[in-house]
Parts: structure tokens; C-alpha cells; sequence
């Protein structure tokens, strides 16, 4: 008997970029690429009570306990140490990714966006399915356009204090996307899981 | 297409000279909304009513032991559990169908303490895993048709911040593709892996 294949607990993404007036210049929708490694390991420290060695996003191992830090992403505005980001890196995407390749900082300099507060909706069930997004938005007041942003992911706490972060999942664009002086780009990861 | 986030399961049922009877491993059906629940209260913290086993929507508050899984010896309360119930899973399920309680007794069995795997990483997977074994000894058969995954749930109650109850929420739950006989004195091994695949 051949067995239904099903995604059961599935990752996709939503990318908009807008220009100065808020018109739509881009959109792609599109299966996420990955959860990585630090993700599960994360899930793996909450269920077992632990500590586990887990790589951060500058590329030190850290022991990560148990707390009600792991797996936070809701970052305010400005704030790049975790949430949705985005960079220019293009090298596909592996399982030992421990961060994004080329993020793209805070700030008005070269290459720089100014990143709002990660915001979600609520899970929601809809049929077999409950599902529930985060989003970022990214604004470019550089005074000129950004090309070549082809990475996006989720950076997430592993620690509160000293401040560790870990990647949660991160995707390579099909493409590069531009963002032109004055607009934004909008990331939205949708998590659903399906019975 | 590829499965981003999966979770398997085997289940593994021996009789009271240690013989393996019966064996299944397959994709697992299904985490239920309170999972996703979980994932995004981790995430963004904000108010938040999974259902706890019996039912009751009971507000999530911040708290270290949320999403724990390791239920010790005897406790049927977190971690690995089964029931003889075999309804179709359903995303609002929010505790097994009929859970077999913990004891010696008639239609009871007992609980050894989860166990857990580390993560380990095999490109293109990353996993770990989470293994129970449960022991009949209520003095008859029992037939297993389901099992699941229960896990910590903390919810604060008044203005002091530490004083709270701990319940239990069903993240996952599964039907067994074939009913699993556990013989008197036999038992049954249930193991969940989760991974994540690049």
C-alpha cells in the first residue's frame, strides 16, 4: 500500500517588497526551505529538561538550559539579536546553519534597514490544519536602493542573560529582491502543523 | 517536496520473555493545535488558553517547565502515553481517546520513566528522540490502538509570581496503523523522533 506523504508540522513564507508609497513591487510565496539544527535542539532542551551544546548565531557553543527564554522571537523594533532577518547571503541552505550568511544590519548605512517589531497573529485551526504567522517589517532609509537581499530566517533567544541566540530556520531566495529607498520588505513565516 | 519537521514512531511489543510479538514504525499522524500553541507562546508570550487533558481551556503562563516531557516511573501524567481508543486523530484533540492509567490492575499498566535521545545531526537531518516503555502486568491482555505525547503546562494563579499549578496538554497523538496485543507480562516500547530535515 502506498503511504499519503503529508508535511505535518510545515513552514512556508510570504516576501513583499513595497515602495515609498506602499505600492507592491514584489511578492514571492513559497515553501520555507528549512528548519535547522539549533531549532530542534531548542525543542530538545524544553522537553528534556537539559542542558544541550548548541551553536549561536556568531558561532559559539553555548550550553543551553531549560528556560522561559528558548525559542523567543518576538523582537522590537531595532532590535536585530533575534526575530525575522534578512541578508544577501546566497549559499543554499544546510542543516548546520548557525546563522544567516550576510544579514543586513540596523541603521541608515550601506546595506542597512531599519528593522519593526516582529509582530503574530494567533493560531487559528482551520480544517486539519492550525496554523499561525510571524512577521517583520524592513525599512530602507539608506537614500538609495537595496539590491541583491536574497536570505532570509528567524533568529531566536536560547538565553536571556548573557544573551545567546540561536537560528531557527532560514531560506534562500529564489532570486535577489531590491528594495528601493523609502519602501520596505516584508517577511511573514507561516507555522502550521496538519493532523 | 520534502518534509521540513517530521515526527516518527515505533512501537514495539515484547512478551514476558522479552520476545519481540509485534513492531510498527511509521510517520506520526499528527501534533494537535496545543503544539502549535506551545510554539507560539514560546515565541511571542503573549495570553494564550490551550486545553489542558480534561478539556478546559487553561491560560499558558511563562514558566521553565512548560513543554516538559519527562514523566519519571509510574507517572501517566508526561511524557509517552497509550489508550485503547482507536477514533481518528483530529487537530483539536486534546488527550488521548481512552488513556490506559497507571497501575497493576485490570486494564492498567505501568509506566517506566522517558527516556530521551540527544539530538544528533546526520546532514540533511537533524533529530532526537523520546522512548517509553510501559509493562502489563494487570494479569490479562490489553490491546493498544493509540499513543501520544503529553507535556507540561504551567499556569499562574493571583498576583504572586511564583505560585502555579502544572497541568498537562497533548501535543501529539496517533492511531496505530495495526492494534498492538500486549500480553500479560509483556510490554510495550513506544519511541517518538522528531527531526527537522534541511
Amino acid at each position: 500500500m502506498k503511504q499519503r506523504m503529508k508535511v505535518r508540522e510545515r513552514l512556508s513564507y510570504e516576501v513583499v517588497v513595497r515602495d515609498k508609497l506602499g505600492k507592491v513591487l514584489e511578492r514571492i510565496v513559497a515553501p520555507s526551505r528549512s528548519y535547522v539544527s539549533a531549532w530542534n535542539q531548542c525543542l530538545y532542551v524544553l522537553n528534556r529538561h537539559s542542558s544541550f551544546t548548541i551553536t549561536d548565531t556568531g558561532g559559539t557553543s553555548h550550553s543551553i538550559s531549560y528556560s522561559s527564554s528558548v525559542l523567543r522571537a518576538n523582537a522590537g523594533a531595532g532590535e536585530i539579536g533575534y526575530g525575522i532577518r534578512i541578508g544577501k547571503g546566497t549559499t543554499p541552505v544546510t542543516i548546520n546553519d548557525y546563522a544567516l550568511e550576510a544579514p543586513c544590519g540596523e541603521g541608515t548605512g550601506p546595506d542597512q534597514f531599519l528593522h519593526q517589531a516582529t509582530s503574530a497573529s494567533s493560531p487559528a485551526v482551520a480544517g486539519p490544519d492550525c496554523s499561525f504567522w510571524l512577521r517583520r517589517v524592513m525599512v530602507n532609509n539608506i537614500g538609495s536602493t537595496i539590491s541583491g537581499i536574497r536570505e532570509i530566517g528567524c533568529y531566536v533567544m536560547m538565553k536571556y542573560s548573557p544573551a545567546y541566540y540561536g537560528l531557527g530556520y532560514h531560506d534562500v531566495l529564489p532570486g535577489p529582491v531590491s528594495v528601493p529607498d523609502g519602501g520596505s520588505i516584508t517577511v511573514t513565516y507561516t507555522l502550521k502543523v496538519t493532523v | 517536496m520534502r518534509n521540513r519537521a517530521g515526527l516518527w514512531y515505533s512501537v514495539t511489543v515484547r512478551d514476558r520473555d522479552g520476545k519481540v510479538i509485534s513492531w510498527e514504525r511509521r510517520r506520526a499522524h499528527s501534533f494537535l493545535k496545543q503544539w502549535n500553541e506551545f510554539i507560539w507562546f514560546f515565541h511571542f508570550g503573549g495570553n494564550i488558553y490551550p486545553k489542558i487533558i480534561n478539556g478546559s481551556p487553561t491560560k499558558l503562563d511563562s514558566h521553565d517547565n512548560n513543554f516538559l516531557m519527562t514523566g519519571g516511573e509510574g507517572d501517566a501524567s508526561l511524557g509517552i502515553v497509550i489508550g485503547t481508543d482507536d477514533t481518528p486523530v483530529a487537530i483539536d484533540n486534546y488527550a488521548m481517546g481512552a488513556q490506559i492509567p497507571e497501575g497493576f490492575g485490570a486494564g492498567q499498566m505501568h509506566h517506566l520513566a522517558n527516556t530521551f535521545g540527544a539530538p544528533a545531526v546526520s546532514p540533511p537531518v537533524s533529530g532526537y528522540s523520546i522512548s517509553r516503555i510501559i509493562v502489563n502486568n494487570s494479569g490479562g491482555l490489553i490491546t493498544v490502538r493509540e499513543s501520544g505525547i503529553y507535556h507540561q503546562h504551567s499556569y499562574r494563579y493571583g498576583p504572586v509570581a511564583y505560585q502555579f499549578y502544572f497541568y498537562s496538554s497533548c501535543g501529539v497523538r496517533d492511531v496505530f496503523a495495526v492494534p498492538q496485543d500486549v500480553p500479560d507480562g509483556g510490554s510495550i516500547t513506544v519511541n517518538y523522533t522528531l527531526q527537522v530535515t534541511e
